[in-house]
């Protein structure tokens, strides 16, 4: 040996010093049970999943593997809507990691490199040393360190500064009561495992250290070699330091093996679920709903859920960001989307007979998640009805989930087992009998569709009968709401003046079904889409714009499924571009005004500029509302909503907005979605703002803006 | 128990009612013809009487009327046991487009009955083309049964029937009712359940509609239409005229005249 490899060989510790052949056969032994407690854990998990449906996910899989990847090793997904403790998630994610490493390189060193050796060249060899092991514990010392501070971090905002949404309280308190004691007891065992793992790691270096009588080396665990040096400096010598270290060797094992048993009976199982959660979510399950299950409508068993929705349940990690957003929560309606998807989750786990340490929500009198599994309706009895037909489908809580939970398909399905049943309000069963006689929900005769065309004084082409650039695909609210047919009639001529070359499918038309497969009438959508996909198809048209959100919707993500593939623009796309284009011209306003982002313009499906760039083109001052663009709140008629009873709400979704409107001091709150215009006109009626404040169609603000050309047609010969 | 409920489909009055050319009728083109709703009153009645006494439901209507399978489909998929439509013949002919009179449509139905006797008929206590409540009535005197209208609930008591019937000033009593029997129901004890779409069309695939033809005897009725009038403002109503807004403030305008409103 050289005297290089001399020192390099003395760069190093030992790996079981002082435990002794006898402590290390009960810790081989040890790790083995732990182990064995693991592995059965994730198969008992792994079991419940595979009961579930098929899911097709690997298209998903493949296609975003590199940004899912990216989401989960910088933790984008947890940092998005709160930065510092996405940071600080950033470290812990990366500490385990860390550790988890060190641990397998440090197994694969003593077991494999140094056992294998001996056998084969009769002495025992290693990598653990010299300039290697300077790296490992450097990287290992700092990463760990900050591991622990980001965990005292998360231990001191849980404990201390308390956030609202860490806070468990239920949407809806159930007529028995409840506790969700355990719930907080089970995120305290988590970490505080974890940082006692961490705590003893530290003090074990540094009692090494110190038995070592500092070697020079150790400089490079700068932190472990700062707790030797405290150690020290407290008055303990070298032979206390390695007496004390092989006791609290003994505790750290302990508590290290009881960490890796626990992981799949425990939230720590995030670390596993979640991962593959997050590679395996699609948000186009909610814009494009999934459809039932085979054989019967809705779910009725635990094998009805598909294993995406089961790997849902345990994804959770109850971080409360879709509590804290959804619109029926924020409203006083019993809905949370994490009470759902924990509900659900405990009774999957209850019925499968799943073993969870803490972690659960107790009720005395067993109802809800703690029902047993014969006879138990999962729609109405796990999940209450009044529940279920409380979600907007806004889709806030999908987008919103750092972990990749798909809560919005999910109800729908549940909500298709209550229409199954006739478990439905009295108002949606009426404008449902209406949508299948009529075609629409507003229970007039389907041939007055486009009667609100009679009071132009031009004819809209008919496109079943002339050939046109664009089909207006009016909708149900634009053509029947006495309220909402001048700002049809407004945008028939601004759209005319301008010369756009368009038509209507006039009674071809029916309700697009948007709202009515969400309100888990799958069989009422279907007919709905066979009808219009057929009077489409009949129609001569080269594009379709609509006027609802909810049909851009269907038409765009719905019917392709169906076969029905067209190029669909919203209204308000449509202007953008006749008012970049000259082809709409207009004198500023210099309006101060706040535009609401309709969910499934902007959240849904994107539309976020064409809006603004409207109101910027009409010369009028935007003020942002604070929850603005794919961050919108709902304005509580989406999902159905707008044809049940929200007078139990405490406060309507959408007097919510108009009291965030209000804060910003503006005149008129714009909207581009005919239901907006309904529930946002009443809104500012029932809080008494609509002095302060008026509900303006962007439609309506073209129109007052626009220079028309003094004769009449002039504009005539111009096409888009 | 098996309980006979005879549906009929009728114009859904959201639709502009025309008349035919020569005025006898109403002109059934272009109509869309929806189940009569105290029809889905005494079939929801019926299915309650099945859910708490496994009693038979039949649902039962005739082929002439527009819409009938989807009528007797929906019957089905709401959990009547059996759907039954009758095709008629008659010296006279078939109905045409001007409709059954119901003196006719009892004679059918009760044609029907007697080849297939039910415990209970139950059957809407009236009709928007049979406001008069005949039908009812009239099948009871056919079959020679007993008979009550107005019926707002029909609960089984061993071997008969318990009905409460309505008087004005919502008074009711409590009849005990031998069977068999016919009654016209006013309303169920709760509202008539939601059919889901895809149940309906189950039904439909499935098929399962049992086609039963009767011979109609001599012509009973001796009336004759001899014009149908449109409605007619009567003076008693003021229509109010013009836009939503136009309107709501012509109410307003009202309310304020007669102090009901202050300000």
């Amino acid at each position: 040996m050289t005297g290089l490899d001399l020192m390099a060989a003395a760069v190093s510790r030992p790996v079981f010093e002082g435990i002794g052949p006898a402590g290390k056969a009960i810790f081989y032994a040890a790790a083995a049970i732990s182990t064995v407690l693991f592995a059965w854990g994730v198969w008992l998990r792994v079991r419940k999943y595979r009961m579930g449906r098929a899911a097709e996910r690997w298209p998903i899989i493949k296609s975003a593997l590199a940004s899912r990847l990216r989401t989960l090793t910088s933790g984008s997904s947890v940092a998005k809507s709160n930065l510092t403790t996405g940071i600080a998630h950033f470290f812990i994610f990366w500490g385990f990691v860390a550790a988890f490493l060190a641990t397998v390189i440090l197994t694969i060193d003593t077991d494999i490199v140094r056992k294998v050796s001996e056998l084969i060249v009769g002495h025992e060899d290693s990598f653990f040393h010299g300039t290697f092991f300077i790296v490992f514990t450097f990287v290992v010392d700092t990463m760990g360190f900050a591991f622990l501070v980001a965990l005292i971090y998360m231990a001191v905002r849980r404990g201390v500064r308390r956030p609202w949404r860490l806070g468990y309280g239920r949407a809806a308190v159930p007529v028995g009561g409840y506790s969700r004691k355990r719930l907080v007891e089970g995120d305290w065992l988590f970490l505080g495992l974890l940082i006692a793992i961490l705590l003893t790691a530290y003090l074990l270096t540094g009692l090494r250290i110190l038995g070592q009588h500092m070697p020079w080396f150790t400089v490079f665990s700068p932190f472990g070699r700062t707790v030797a040096e405290l150690l020290s400096g407290l008055g303990m010598t070298s032979d206390q330091a390695v007496t004390a270290h092989t006791t609290l060797w003994w505790v750290h094992a302990a508590l290290a093996l009881c960490f890796v048993a626990y992981i799949p009976y425990s939230k720590a199982m995030h670390m596993l679920a979640d991962a593959v959660n997050v590679l395996a979510s699609d948000r186009s399950t909610t814009l494009s709903l999934p459809a039932p299950a085979a054989g019967h409508a809705g779910y009725q068993e635990i094998s009805d859920f598909t294993w995406k929705e089961l790997l849902d349940f345990d994804a959770c990690t109850k971080c409360g960001r879709c509590h804290e957003v959804c619109p029926a929560r924020a409203g006083g309606a019993p809905l949370s989307p994490r009470d759902l998807i924990l509900d659900l989750r405990q009774w999957v786990d209850t019925a499968t007979g799943g073993f969870t340490l803490l972690d659960r929500e107790q009720r005395p009198d067993r109802t809800g998640p703690l029902a047993k599994s014969e006879g138990v309706k999962i729609a109405g009895d796990v999940i209450d009805a009044a529940t279920l037909w409380s979600c907007t489908t806004c889709m806030h809580c999908v987008d919103v989930c750092p972990v990749g939970i798909e809560h919005v398909p999910t109800i729908v399905q549940l909500r298709r087992s209550l229409v199954d049943e006739g478990t439905i309000d009295a108002t949606l069963q009426s404008a449902l009998q209406n949508l299948a006689t009529q075609g629409n929900s507003f229970g007039k005769s389907a041939r007055m569709r486009a009667r609100w065309t009679r009071e132009l004084d031009f004819e809209i082409p008919d496109a079943r009968k002339q050939p046109v650039k664009y089909l207006w695909f009016v909708g149900d609210f634009a053509s029947f709401d006495e309220r909402l047919q001048e700002n049809s009639r407004v945008l028939a001529r601004i759209l005319h003046d301008a010369g756009v070359d368009f038509g209507l499918l006039y009674e071809s038309e029916h309700n697009s079904g948007n709202d009515v497969r969400r309100a888990g009438e799958e069989g009422l959508f279907e007919m709905l889409a066979e009808h219009n996909i057929e009077a489409l198809q009949g129609a001569q048209f080269e594009e379709i714009f609509t006027t609802d959100p909810h049909t851009l919707n269907a038409l765009s993500n719905e019917y392709p499924r169906l076969g029905a593939r067209y190029k669909v623009w919203h209204y308000t796309e449509l202007l953008a571009q006749l008012l970049e284009s000259g082809q709409i011209s207009v004198r500023p306003l210099g309006y101060r005004v706040t535009y609401h982002d309709p969910c499934y313009l902007a959240r849904y499906n994107g539309v976020l500029d064409a809006p603004r760039r409207i109101v910027r083109a009409l010369g009028c001052e935007l003020v942002e509302m604070p929850r603005n663009g794919a961050d919108t709140f709902c304005c509580g008629a989406g999902g159905g909503r707008i044809w049940m009873d929200d007078s139990l709400l405490a406060e309507r979704p959408s007097e919510s907005r108009i009291a965030e409107a209000l804060r910003l001091d503006v005149g008129q709150f714009v909207v581009a979605c005919p239901k907006d215009v309904t529930m946002f006109s009443d809104a500012v009626k029932t809080t008494r703002a609509d002095d302060r404040l008026s509900v303006r169609d962007i439609t309506v603000l073209i129109d007052e803006a626009m220079t028309r050309p003094t004769e009449p047609g002039k504009r005539e010969e111009l096409t888009v | 128990m098996r309980i006979v409920v005879p549906m009929r489909a009728v114009p859904d009055l959201v639709e502009e009612i025309e008349l035919t050319a020569d005025e006898t009728g109403i002109d059934r083109e272009y109509l869309t013809f929806v189940l009569s709703e105290w029809d889905a009153q005494a079939l929801e009645e019926a299915l309650l009487l099945k859910d708490s006494s496994g009693a038979e439901v039949v649902a039962v209507g005739l082929a002439d009327d527009p819409e009938i399978d989807q009528v007797l489909y929906t019957a089905l998929a709401k959990g009547a046991d059996a759907a039954v439509k009758i095709t008629y013949s008659s010296a006279a002919g078939s109905s045409g487009s001007a409709g059954l009179r119901t003196a006719d449509r009892a004679a059918v139905l009760a044609g029907y009955l007697a080849a297939q006797p039910a415990d209970l008929v139950m059957t809407g206590v009236q009709a928007a083309d049979d406001l008069d409540g005949q039908l009812p009535s009239a099948l009871a005197v056919l079959l020679d049964l007993p008979h009550v209208s107005v019926a707002v609930s029909v609960e089984e008591a061993a071997g008969s029937v318990t009905v409460r019937q309505e008087f004005a000033a919502g008074i009711s009593h409590e009849l005990q009712v031998q069977l068999p029997a016919v009654i016209g129901v006013q309303s169920a004890r709760q509202a008539p359940r939601y059919a889901p779409i895809t149940r309906i069309r189950q039904a439909m695939q499935a098929g399962g509609l049992r086609e039963v033809t009767v011979t109609l005897p001599p012509a009973r009725s001796t009336l004759i239409v001899r014009r149908m009038h449109r409605p007619e403002e009567t003076g008693h109503a003021e229509m109010l005229a013009g836009s939503a807004g136009e309107v709501a403030d012509q109410i307003l305008g009202l309310l304020r005249a007669r102090g009901l409103v202050k300000g």
